[in-house]
């Protein structure tokens, strides 16, 4: 009967990790096979010279160049506005926070990790709703504003995962580091959070693929179809997800669905490269680099 | 050095710990507790470094009192400078604890955290403590390797070259060898009689052998009862 049961656990595992990889590898090959074909130089360009667009002397109309650069600026600004907040967060819930107000801030991280992001774009737009009468209309629905919409759409994983990682220090290295004569904050600054960097690094990469791929919040807080490479913070931008989505909806051939493929490719291709930079920084924090 | 404590009594929620205990501990000697295990001797050794957390449950009462070259300390008082305290009374624990740093910055650690920064100084003080411990000549080549590579016993010498950098005046030992083999338990015997002419040493070890080779004084606890032995 225990022989059956192993059998049958070693078996449904087996069979689950096979269906998952198969899944991955039929999605990732679904979009090489289908967007290969439209990969090129005028899907990013258009018209107009690589040169003189990758210079930002000549705007690009008819290619996905201001898409791509508005997703990476997207992506860069929401984890720049996130990553501090989330860190100085998640370690205050696991040294300094207690009682009802830690029980509070756990509850208001775990509703907002829950909170759709569509309803978070609906407060992005709200809020800039809100700086453009404040500010007689110079502000309005933007870079900045989408950015801020999307620090706070990936601020609960980065508070959990640095919580986490911060909890999985052993009692022993506390205790041994205490008694070296740390105060609290050299502790932290000096011991644990280089400890906890993998975990910290693991969420800061998560949230930038959510931060890459989200397109309920920022189609409400200033994402267009045609705004050209972003220019300002509170100015409108194009973003991949969205150019994505628009191709998909409004295309009207098999050629422009092609070319959403070739988008969706490169969105995956500009991920990897965030995903591998941010490995490459994380191993210079990881505590056994010399 | 001297360190003295009177009446000590130490309760964790319903537990009596400790009961009225009294200890002299002269400077410059090798002070050793020994008994079963956990009748509470882990316990005596944190009221000196300050380790047992009052908020946890823990009530302690009693006298305990430490004379350092800057003055006398009250170590119940409730206003001590931790850090402070924990540079002049620095502990090596049953387990090493290497840090995930290289061999280096792990015995370089508690100068950053008194402020010192200095590279020679710092250099100064890293290789006299690893040669206090007798770790150097091992390491010297190779500061830069990580601590995990270390073995047992070479870590445990770098937990008490880390516990020696800031010259403390006092070295609280938590069964540094129980987790050793024979050699690296002559090793760091070695070292820790070497080491009473620098500063004064309280060893807890639930080995009556070992306390009778390297001790000056020998207490017994047990049932929360300290009774002198030597």
């Amino acid at each position: 009967m225990k022989r059956w049961r192993r059998l049958l656990l070693h078996g449904g595992a087996l069979l689950s990790t096979l269906g998952l990889l198969s899944g991955v590898f039929f999605f990732l090959g679904h979009i090489v096979l289908k967007g290969m074909p439209s990969l090129s130089l005028a899907l990013i360009f258009g018209d107009t010279s690589p040169l003189k667009a990758l210079l930002f002397t000549q705007r690009v109309f008819n290619g996905l160049f201001p898409a791509i650069c508005g997703t990476l600026c997207l992506v860069l600004l929401s984890v720049v506005l996130a990553l501090p907040a989330g860190i100085l967060t998640g370690v205050w819930l696991s040294h300094f926070g207690s009682g009802r107000a830690k029980a509070l801030l756990s509850l208001c991280i775990d509703t907002l990790a829950g909170v759709p992001s569509i309803v978070v774009g609906l407060f992005g737009f709200s809020f800039a709703i809100l700086l453009h009468k404040i500010s007689h209309g110079t502000v309005g629905p933007s870079l900045g504003i989408a950015a801020l919409t999307l620090s706070v759409l990936v601020l609960p994983g980065i508070v959990r995962n640095t919580q986490l990682a911060l909890a999985a220090i052993p009692r022993e290295t506390h205790l041994a580091v205490s008694a070296m004569g740390a105060t609290p904050v050299q502790a932290i600054v000096r011991v644990y959070l280089p400890m906890a960097s993998p975990g910290i690094f693991r969420g800061a990469i998560l949230a930038m693929g959510r931060c890459a791929e989200d397109t309920a919040a920022i189609m409400l807080t200033g994402v267009v179809a045609t705004a050209g490479a972003p220019y300002a913070l509170f100015g409108r931008f194009e973003a991949l997800p969205f150019a994505i989505f628009t191709i998909a909806s409004e295309y009207s051939g098999p050629e422009e669905l092609a070319q959403g493929y070739g988008a969706s490719l490169i969105l995956l291709l500009l991920c990897a490269l965030l995903f591998g930079l941010s490995a490459l920084i994380a191993s210079r924090f990881h505590p056994d680099t010399p | 050095m001297k360190l003295t404590f009177n009446d000590l009594s130490f309760r964790y929620k319903t537990h009596t710990i400790l009961q009225a205990v009294s200890l002299e501990v002269p400077k410059g000697s090798l002070t050793a507790i020994t008994g079963p295990s956990g009748e509470g001797k882990s316990t005596l050794l944190s009221i000196v470094n300050h380790l047992w957390r009052p908020d946890e449950g823990a009530r302690v009462s009693g006298d305990a009192m430490a004379r350092f070259d800057s003055g006398v300390i009250n170590l119940l008082s409730p206003h001590l400078d931790l850090p402070s305290l924990r540079r002049k009374a620095a502990m090596v624990f049953q387990n090493p604890v290497p840090l995930p740093f290289s061999i280096f910055k792990n015995v370089a650690l508690p100068l950053a955290f008194a402020g010192i920064r200095k590279k020679e100084e710092v250099h100064r003080r890293v290789e006299r403590a690893l040669i206090r411990s007798g770790l150097w000549n091992e390491v010297k080549d190779r500061l830069h390797d990580r601590a995990a590579l270390l073995s047992g016993g070479q870590q445990q010498r770098l937990a008490l070259a880390r516990a020696l950098v800031t010259d403390p005046e006092i070295l609280l030992l938590d069964e540094p060898t129980s987790s050793l083999d024979a050699t690296s338990r002559e090793h760091i015997e070695a070292q820790l009689l070497t080491l009473k002419t620098h500063c004064t040493l309280l060893l807890v070890s639930h080995s009556e052998a070992q306390v009778e080779r390297l001790s000056d004084r020998i207490y017994q606890l047990k049932a929360g009862n300290l009774k002198r032995m030597r």
